[in-house]
């Protein structure tokens, strides 16, 4: 989306669409990086459905996960990669067009 | 990558709902980015602002006042490493808890950039008075100022927290 004679339209991601996978991608873009826990918390969604979709995200390469160890606990951090930022924010873009027209 | 906006496209409802739905996960993570430090770093970050002015007073002073110029040098470099370390922990901890990258541009630029111009400016400009005038009380008001400043931040993230929870 960086030249104005592009179709906002074009940004529109069937990916990220997914109700749950927009609300991944929204809370990673506020939040910089977030654990795997918050994310499940926030969403309100079992960690079998939100692993799911990050798997989805991951594949398009829209997501990427770190591993920490947090009392004596493997703990995972979920990030947008640069390509999934823009892909999320290019989608707002082709959804406010939607709302707009 | 499945982007095809053409074949499938959302009713203008559809996408608003979309975009309100988001707008709810974002002021819910904007609220978490926004916790606030725990009091004991408040008030460590308070301590050590209020600290600079005399400090580097000190170190400017000619000729010295109360001190060496170089014992004020040393007492610089020692809180200034104190205060990384515990900032250090307090990030750590920070993260611990909340779950999310530490941000530091969660607050509107409006206060932000009078901030990042200002409390160097007060803090600096202070021990510069200070030297050109021999009068003390320059340091003492930029002291006061800095800590009044700091503690002002940490009551805004307090209320900014509060009330986007």
């Amino acid at each position: 989306m960086t030249s104005a004679a592009t179709d906002p339209m074009d940004g529109f991601d069937t990916t990220i669409h997914a109700p749950n996978r927009l609300r991944i991608c929204a809370l990673l873009d506020t939040a910089g990086e977030a654990e795997f826990s918050v994310v499940q918390r926030q969403l309100d969604v079992s960690a079998s459905v939100l692993s799911k979709h990050v798997t989805v995200l991951m594949e398009a390469g829209y997501v990427e996960q770190r591993k920490a160890v947090r009392d004596t606990r493997q703990r995972v951090w979920l990030r947008l990669t640069r390509q999934g930022r823009e892909a999320y924010q290019a989608h707002l873009t082709a959804l406010r067009t939607i709302v707009g027209s | 990558m499945e982007t095809n906006g053409h074949a499938f496209r959302p009713t203008p409802q559809q996408a608003r709902a979309a975009l309100a739905d988001t707008e709810q996960v974002r002021a819910s993570a904007a609220a978490l980015s926004a916790t606030p430090w725990p009091r004991w770093f408040a008030i460590t970050l308070a301590l050590f602002i209020a600290a600079i002015p005399p400090v580097y007073g000190g170190l400017l002073a000619d000729p010295q006042w109360l001190l060496p110029g170089p014992v004020w040098g040393v007492i610089m470099l020692v809180m200034t490493a104190g205060y990384l370390a515990l900032y250090g922990v307090a990030a750590a901890n920070w993260r611990k808890k909340t779950g999310v990258a530490l941000r530091l541009d969660v607050l509107p630029k409006r206060a932000v950039v009078p901030l990042a111009i200002g409390l160097p400016a007060l803090l600096l400009g202070g021990p510069h008075a200070f030297r050109a005038t021999g009068e003390p009380l320059w340091l003492f008001a930029a002291s006061a100022a800095g800590a009044a400043v700091s503690i002002g931040f940490h009551l805004t993230f307090v209320r900014l927290h509060r009330k986007a929870s």
